[in-house]
């Protein structure tokens, strides 16, 4: 995998561009907890170029104080695109990253010539809610992500604490590795609260008609994030969609089951 | 030195279990437990109260704004406001305040504020806070990664608003008006002065130190663990070369009466509901992601400057909230020596003193108030008095000053 910084918009914005595998291009949109993808991301490199670019805020990409609402992330997203000169390529979005891949081809839908939405957000259903992990005890927001508690990612974010830090010394090694690990916490999850604060539906709804190319939706069986219903209420809005429910998996389904995921995808792409 | 009395418009018909019950006393606080039966009384105590502490003899009486809650029940201080303005003849009117970022269009708090002025004759102090993450990002449903450049945005429209001579346009990011006009416009000139009271970023000491404003450190730790925040507030002050303790204000929680045993044993279970049920914050709420500044973190105020999220924490009680000076407590000369402490300890020119805590029935807060006004306040009121040098800019120009009319035993 390389990694490379493009200017974007007169250097307004400063991209970190992820780049992995040869062939055709591919491009990925990270969601809400974008780090531990690597190996998902080795596995669509197997057969694709992926592109996978940071949104500012996440990663070492930069601008983010410049964009106000997902309407501005929409246009970055084109103008980088234009940038890379990447058209009629597919676009594979999870989470956060799902509904801006959603969003992209609703406004662009000549550039892509398939969608693959994983556990996507961007609709809302009062009765049926997305999980509001923004504030939802640290164990709770686990849950919803990862199906294996046990697991190292699942660990990590179950035994943060939440809110109410004890007095910590920035002077001290301990302080300070407390305080890094909150900094980046706030910039990551600031950035996905500017998109999906209170609730995630910015218009999605209104546009997602537009999307009339082939469109896969996969989704873990327990995600406890974007509930699999939601999975029904996008192949109902779009004209070309198939599903695909994952079982054993939850919101974090493609960093759980990898391989499979991948594979789903590929089939997806090749036929 | 100025001695304010704050009133929170607590809700004090909490039950027993409240803590063991339910999670939160703000945003998803259950709707069931408000009787409306109870907010009438409620209401017009805290209303008596306030008009109370003007005679009584505090310089100025103190309301703020808070949303979805049992902690303070008045999402719109400025319906207290006016009616302060018509029941009290001299005392500053200290609306703390209205959160600006919440506005749409925030004209409407340029409007509402320089109407308080003109009814109250130019008595008026402008409160500017950011605003808690329960009131503004869960109640109001601000995005908290945008919401201190609204509230910054917000505050330069109502300041241009409130001293532009001729009508303007305004083209901001949150806020376009073509027309910006207001009627009224406030008494004061050029309008009333701005406290802001801060709690959660230590950016807003710098901007206080840059716009001239007076910063107010409105937090429950006390006086001992405010300390560290009042330092850094003057630390950046200094470097400014400003030393006006007038630019700064502290809360500060009291209890007075003719005995430490008597006082614990008289006010003991009401400062226990207030720090164990009013303070009974679901910590996910209390700092939505991107509400805190990463200066803030950076420093490591993260538990200096969080007041709320207190659920879960263990229960405190009367000895140990005196112990760490969540309270001051005692006889009116205990209570005046540790006071004349916390002043000097932090350099603040404007002390403001909550009277009605928690569970207090009305009596008790009356008598509070009386004897507090009475027996303490009359003794710090010249705290500044031998320092000509430091002149109170942040005062309201209609309202009475009584420090230095003659220096108290």
């Amino acid at each position: 995998m390389s990694s490379r910084i493009l200017d974007v918009n007169g250097g307004q914005f400063q991209i970190d561009v992820a780049e992995s595998g040869s062939g055709d291009p591919l491009l990925y949109l990270h969601g809400i907890a974008g780090k531990q993808e690597g190996d998902f991301i080795a596995e669509l490199a197997t057969s694709h170029r992926v592109i996978a670019p940071w949104i500012p805020g996440f990663g070492s990409s930069t601008g983010s104080e410049q964009i106000a609402d997902f309407h501005d992330l929409i246009y970055l997203y084109l103008d980088l695109l234009d940038e890379l000169e990447l058209r009629d390529l597919p676009v594979v979005g999870h989470s956060l990253g799902g509904m801006l891949a959603a969003e992209l081809a609703a406004v662009q839908p000549e550039r892509f010539s398939k969608v693959a939405l994983i556990g996507s957000l961007g609709l809302w259903d009062q009765d049926n809610p997305v999980l509001d992990f923004f504030t939802v005890p640290p164990a709770e927001f686990a849950e919803a992500m990862y199906t294996d508690q046990k697991s190292e990612a699942a660990l990590a974010i179950a035994t943060a604490p939440q809110s109410k830090l004890p007095e910590v010394d920035p002077e001290t090694d301990e302080g300070k590795e407390i305080i890094d690990y909150y900094v980046e916490r706030a910039k990551s999850m600031s950035t996905a609260a500017k998109y999906l604060w209170p609730i995630p539906n910015k218009g999605l709804s209104k546009r997602l008609h537009r999307v009339t190319q082939p469109t896969l939706l996969i989704w873990g069986e327990g995600d406890g994030i974007c509930p699999p219903v939601y999975a029904e209420y996008f192949a109902a809005a779009l004209s070309n969609a198939s599903s695909q429910i994952v079982p054993g998996a939850a919101h974090m389904v493609h960093v759980e089951k990898p391989g499979e995921v991948a594979a789903i995808i590929n089939k997806f792409l090749s036929t | 030195m100025k001695l304010e009395m704050f009133h929170l418009a607590p809700y004090r018909g909490l039950p027993e279990d409240f803590r063991e019950k339910y999670r939160s006393v703000w945003v998803d606080v259950p709707s069931h437990l408000f009787d409306p039966k109870l907010a009438n009384q409620y209401y017009n105590e805290t209303l008596d109260e306030l008009v109370y502490g003007a005679e009584m003899g505090y310089d100025g009486i103190c309301v703020n704004e808070h949303h979805q809650n049992a902690y303070g029940i008045m999402p719109s201080p400025n319906l207290m406001a006016s009616v302060m303005a018509r029941q009290t003849k001299d005392v500053a009117i200290i609306v703390m305040g209205n959160s600006i970022a919440l506005y749409d269009p925030p004209i409407r708090v340029a409007e509402e504020f320089a109407m308080l002025d003109c009814i109250s004759g130019g008595r008026l102090v402008a409160g500017f806070p950011v605003g808690t993450s329960m009131d503004t990002t869960y109640a109001y449903g601000a995005n908290p990664s945008t919401i201190r450049e609204k509230y910054a945005e917000a505050e330069d429209l109502i300041i241009r608003a409130w001293t532009e001579k001729e009508m303007f346009s305004f083209d901001g990011k949150y806020t376009q008006l073509r027309y910006v006009n207001i009627w009224p416009r406030p008494m004061q000139d050029p309008h009333p002065p701005v406290w802001v009271p801060g709690a959660g970023s230590i950016e807003t000491w710098q901007h206080c130190i840059d716009k001239d404003f007076m910063y107010a450190y409105l937090s429950y730790s006390g006086f001992k663990r405010g300390k560290t925040v009042m330092d850094g507030f003057w630390k950046v002050a200094n470097a400014a070369g400003n030393d006006n303790p007038y630019q700064a204000g502290f809360l500060q929680l009291v209890c007075v009466g003719d005995s430490e045993s008597e006082v614990k044993e008289t006010y003991g279970p009401h400062i226990e509901y207030f720090f164990n049920k009013m303070l009974h914050v679901y910590p996910g709420f209390s700092d939505s992601p991107g509400y805190r500044t990463i200066d803030t973190i950076k420093a490591g105020l993260m538990a200096q400057t969080s007041t709320f999220g207190r659920a879960g924490a263990e229960y405190q009680t009367w000895d140990t909230l005196i112990e760490q000076g969540n309270v001051v407590a005692g006889t009116p000369s205990q209570v005046t020596e540790q006071l004349k402490s916390v002043v000097s300890d932090l350099h603040i020119g404007h002390l403001m003193l909550l009277n009605q805590i928690g569970s207090m029935p009305h009596e008790l807060a009356k008598e509070n108030i009386r004897r507090t006004a009475t027996e303490v306040v009359p003794n710090l009121r010249h705290i500044w008095d031998d320092k000509p040098e430091y002149v109170d800019k942040w005062w309201p120009s209609g309202a009475v000053t009584r420090a230095g009319e003659g220096v108290a035993s």
